[in-house]
């Protein structure tokens, strides 16, 4: 299903708490939840992972691991080894995996 | 219109003073010291008052996912696995401006829960976040734009941002993977194991029974095992990360296999080293990812000057996640690293970093002497420490967080104190520590000085300087009482004069062992401290003392809720030394059903839940191959009975003795009766304020009216008055010793801990009227040696006489707080004055006292006008607090206190 990426969908946001952060680009205080502009970068998240197959609302599972953990849509995976981008992780057509 | 408790004696002509020493100024005074943080400290600290509290579950999902994979292994090694995949998974954030970098969340100010440890909270409250979180958002920019006001607490959900405990804010997005992952702790928690094995006690049933009551306000095991404590940094500064690893492997060849003559626990030394090794690894990763962000964004970058300060702090991550730090900035990283790194292997309230100008003293002489660094650039990376430890947040429930801690995380910073050989400590370092306090106020890390006569005029001057920013720090500590202290309970496990000088203070005002370590830097040795024992925030906490004393007045029943706590003592109390032993006899029966019950608690804590990164940190762990679960610190008999309301409890007794058996003005039965209905008040509830003076009557019958002006006229605390301080000294006495019959899990005695925290509001709320005239439901003095407000009519001097009757060092700490009006301590005479009321409390025998030199009038306004004073902090208990993010019960009490307007 295709939904609205957001500020906090960019690899350019660096969260100040859960409503908001700061942009790297502007320097300036943007809230989370705002549909994200132009130069938007997409950040590693699960629901940007091949791995992930979506399940319930805002749950999934991750299948890098042969235990098939339970995951999340919006786990930033900045940090994980096996996540590899589904999809072009630029531009404005993104999908969203959150079911 | 009801009249208030503080009307009626002044329509009588006898009113109750908030004030003493004279009458402040119609006009609010304000502070009289005011400097501003430097550019950078500013800004970062102004972003702190407009964040949230941000709870991720980032580190409890990759623990969780990790721990689940090791099904079998060995607890402690399963442990470390799991805590080293949480950390390299740990998205680094990196803000504008930032030098000092790292933090407990991807969030400024983040947290997280830890469900291994309880995850009740959240079971219980399932379906309820469930439904929150899974509620249409409707996250407009009219919602979301409301951060910033009141405070960083999240008392309410809005947008997409769900309310935990009335602090933490978690996205919507995390709560189902949140109670997901909590559910696979179920049973198995701390909490759970611990609640399944402490139910085996006899004495469980009145445990249960003094929870409820709120004779007792917490569980130590499962809440916050750790912290009250001072932190040790020595071998990360002396060895490096590289160099520990090392050595843990070494260690580890050395022990595989070999009993070395200890059938019980020596074979335990391979897993532990090996636990170490996985820790230390997932803490590199930890640091690493942050110096590979700080590149990436040095990459992305167009500013040069900012350009140029992401490369520098990707060097010093590169170089702090390998090597032993040797400049003053690379420490800085280095410590603060260590410090987030132990506090999010854990739930700990109050790591202190300790005499931490003393640790990093070497960096500082070398880095001055070779030019490499002004005290102007010192200044300003102790200002950005400030604000590194403000944003610490602790994931707790409501109760602890809210009721005990007032969202405060107590990390004290001690200073003063006496170096190994006996001489003043102070150094120039401490003096910029004390600096960058002034200009960057903040919450954290508070400050306490170490008051020694061998500390020179100018550092104590300073640090009175730094008391008139009305931010309640520095804390004034006797030096030599807490080294007799420490003497007295850790002799018998080897403690010596030499490293009782290495005393600093963990937490709020607790005491703690620490010792003297070797630190190389460029060919030369200084010796440095760092904290050597357990935890001193375990044990039984807090027992509210004005509530034992309602059970004994009324046969073991809370008059409350009607249910009975402890066994019905059927006596006619007809002496006062009766009713001194029956409260003796609850006392005891309260202290050891809550000891056994929280050693059990503790004993599942360290058999699942053991500390691995803070084990190794503190001596003398890496050296025998023993966590904190094996006494492998040097220091183990740190557990404590923690009480609350003394000065209610002694102004009680004394009014008890006074009215009904030496004057016989009143029956027992009257004066029971008279407390059930509130002496004709209405309750504190009702009212809407929890301070004694804003009470109003039911009614203008004036049935109690007699007895209550007796009670509240009673010998009183604070008057040096021996009726009511021989009361005090008798209760110190017995109780200071009776704490030593009892044992905690490590088979060491316990001792007595006096400090209120914010303890004293809930505790407050649940206890009846009392015969000192306190009102139901209002708060209890504070601390444990604080005049209740309005009590103390004969100035300082006679409080401290009050004060200081029994022998402190008896205690791990015991607490005052002065409220003094700005004008009474004015200019540097004013400073001299502050120093010399200190010095005759500190020579008398004083363990502590700290002032809130703030004028009452605007506090009243704060509480009108809370968006006008973001910045704003009151010293609550041995913790200084935004006066926004504390409850109205406390903010009522501040307010209350007696304020001296001239010394």
């Amino acid at each position: 299903m295709e939904t609205v990426l957001k500020h906090m969908d960019c690899r350019n946001f660096a969260a100040v708490d859960v409503a908001k952060g700061i942009c790297h680009r502007t320097k300036k205080l943007v809230l989370a939840d705002a549909e994200r502009c132009e130069h938007c970068v997409s950040t590693q998240k699960c629901k940007f992972c091949l791995h992930f197959v979506a399940a319930e609302q805002y749950l999934g599972t991750c299948n890098a691991v042969p235990e098939q953990p339970m995951t999340y849509p919006d786990l930033i995976t900045v940090t994980c080894e096996k996540f590899t981008a589904a999809l072009p992780r630029t531009g404005n057509q993104q999908q969203d995996a959150t079911g | 219109m009801a009249r208030t408790l503080t009307q009626i004696p002044e329509q009588s002509g006898t009113p109750i003073h908030s004030q003493a020493g004279g009458r402040a100024s119609e006009k609010a005074v304000d502070r009289e010291v005011k400097k501003e943080p430097c550019p950078r400290a500013k800004k970062l600290r102004d972003l702190y008052f407009q964040t949230f509290s941000s709870a991720s579950n980032e580190f409890p999902y990759w623990y969780t996912r990790r721990y689940n994979q090791l099904e079998g292994e060995i607890p402690v090694v399963r442990r470390a696995a799991a805590l080293k995949e949480a950390f390299s998974h740990l998205t680094p954030t990196i803000l504008p401006g930032e030098l000092l970098v790292m933090g407990k969340t991807h969030h400024y100010r983040g947290s997280f829960p830890m469900p291994w440890l309880s995850e009740g909270y959240y079971m219980a409250k399932e379906d309820e976040l469930y439904k929150v979180a899974l509620a249409k958002g409707s996250s407009t920019v009219d919602e979301l734009s409301q951060f910033g006001n009141g405070g960083g607490n999240v008392t309410q959900s809005f947008g997409n941002v769900v309310s935990i405990a009335g602090k933490f804010g978690m996205r919507r997005e995390e709560i189902p993977a949140l109670l997901r992952t909590a559910r696979e702790w179920v049973g198995k928690s701390v909490d759970d194991l611990g609640h399944k094995y402490e139910q085996m006690v006899p004495a469980y049933p009145m445990k249960e029974a003094v929870m409820r009551a709120i004779v007792c306000m917490f569980d130590s095991g499962f809440t916050l095992p750790q912290g009250r404590e001072v932190i040790n940094y020595y071998y990360p500064l002396e060895y490096g990360f590289d160099g520990l690893i090392h050595m843990a492997r070494e260690k580890k060849a050395e022990v595989a296999g070999r009993a070395d003559g200890d059938g019980w626990a020596g074979m335990n030394r391979l897993y532990n080293y090996e636990a170490v090794v996985l820790i230390l690894e997932g803490i590199q990763s930890w640091i690493l990812n942050y110096a590979k962000e700080a590149r990436r964004l040095a990459d992305f970058e167009t500013e040069p000057q900012q350009q140029r300060e992401y490369r520098d702090i990707a060097q010093r991550l590169d170089s702090v996640a390998h090597s032993k730090p040797t400049t003053f900035p690379e420490a800085m990283q280095m410590i603060w690293t260590v410090h987030v790194a132990v506090l999010n292997e854990d739930a700990i309230s109050g790591l202190s970093p300790g005499r931490v100008g003393q640790v990093l003293y070497p960096y500082y002489e070398q880095d001055k002497a070779a030019g490499r660094i002004t005290d102007d650039e010192v200044l300003e990376w102790l200002q950005l420490q400030r604000v590194k430890f403000t944003c610490i947040d602790c994931f707790a429930s409501m109760g602890v967080v809210g009721g005990v801690l007032s969202g405060n995380t107590f990390n004290n910073l001690s200073l003063g104190g006496l170096t190994k050989d006996g001489r003043s400590a102070a150094n120039d370092l401490e003096k910029l520590i004390i600096e960058a306090a002034i200009r960057c106020t903040s919450t954290q890390p508070t400050l306490t000085v170490l008051y020694d006569d061998k500390l020179p005029e100018d550092f104590l001057l300073k640090a009175t300087e730094c008391n008139k920013t009305g931010t309640g720090y520095p804390a004034w500590v006797n030096n030599r009482g807490a080294i007799d202290f420490i003497l007295n309970q850790y002799g018998p496990e080897g403690m010596t004069v030499e490293e009782a000088r290495a005393v600093a203070i963990g937490g709020c005002l607790e005491t703690s062992p620490c010792s003297w370590l070797p630190l190389h830097l460029n060919a030369q040795e200084y010796w440095i401290l760092g904290g050597s024992g357990q935890p001193t925030s375990v044990g039984v906490h807090f027992i509210s003392l004005p509530k034992v004393l309602e059970l004994v007045l009324f046969d073991g029943v809370d008059q409350r809720t009607g249910q009975g706590v402890y066994p019905p003592h059927g006596k006619k109390l007809e002496s006062y030394e009766e009713i001194v032993a029956v409260f003796q006899h609850y006392f005891r029966l309260t202290v050891d059903c809550l000891t056994t019950t929280n050693n059990i608690q503790h004993d599942v804590w360290r058999k699942q839940n053991m500390a691995v990164f803070n084990s190794l940190l503190k001596p003398d762990c890496l050296l025998k191959g023993h966590l904190i679960n094996e006494l492998g610190y040097r220091y183990n008999g740190t557990y404590n009975v923690e009480s609350c309301g003394t000065i209610n409890l002694v102004n009680s007794l004394a009014a008890i003795k006074k009215l009904v058996f030496d004057d016989q003005a009143a029956s027992l039965e009257d004066l029971k009766r008279a407390l059930s209905d509130n002496f004709g008040f209405k309750t504190a509830l009702e009212v809407g304020s929890f301070s004694l003076a804003e009470q109003e009557r039911k009614d203008e019958t004036g049935k109690w009216d007699r007895i209550h002006y007796l009670c509240l006229t009673a010998p009183k605390y604070g008057n040096d008055d021996p009726y009511a301080d021989t009361i005090l000294k008798e209760w110190e006495n017995w109780f200071c010793r009776m704490c030593h019959d009892y044992e905690s899990l490590y088979a060491k005695p316990m001792y007595a801990c006096q400090i209120s925290v914010s303890t004293h509001a809930p505790m407050g709320t649940a206890t009846i009227a009392t015969p000192d005239g306190r009102l139901s439901g209002t708060t209890f003095a504070d601390a444990s040696l604080s005049a209740y407000p309005g009590t103390d009519r004969n100035g300082p001097y006679a409080l401290f006489e009050s004060a200081t009757v029994w022998d402190h060092s008896m205690s791990q700490n015991s607490q005052m707080n002065l409220k003094l009006h700005p004008t009474a301590v004015q200019g540097m005479q004013g400073c001299k004055k502050l120093l010399a009321l200190t010095q005759a409390y500190m020579r008398k025998g004083g363990f502590h006292i700290q002032y809130n030199i703030v004028d009452s009038k605007m506090l009243r306004d704060a509480q009108q006008n809370p968006d006008s004073y973001r910045g704003l902090m009151v010293r609550v208990a041995g913790f200084t607090q935004y006066w926004v993010e504390i409850g109205k019960p406390i903010q009522d009490e501040v307010i209350a206190r007696t304020e001296y307007e001239a010394l």
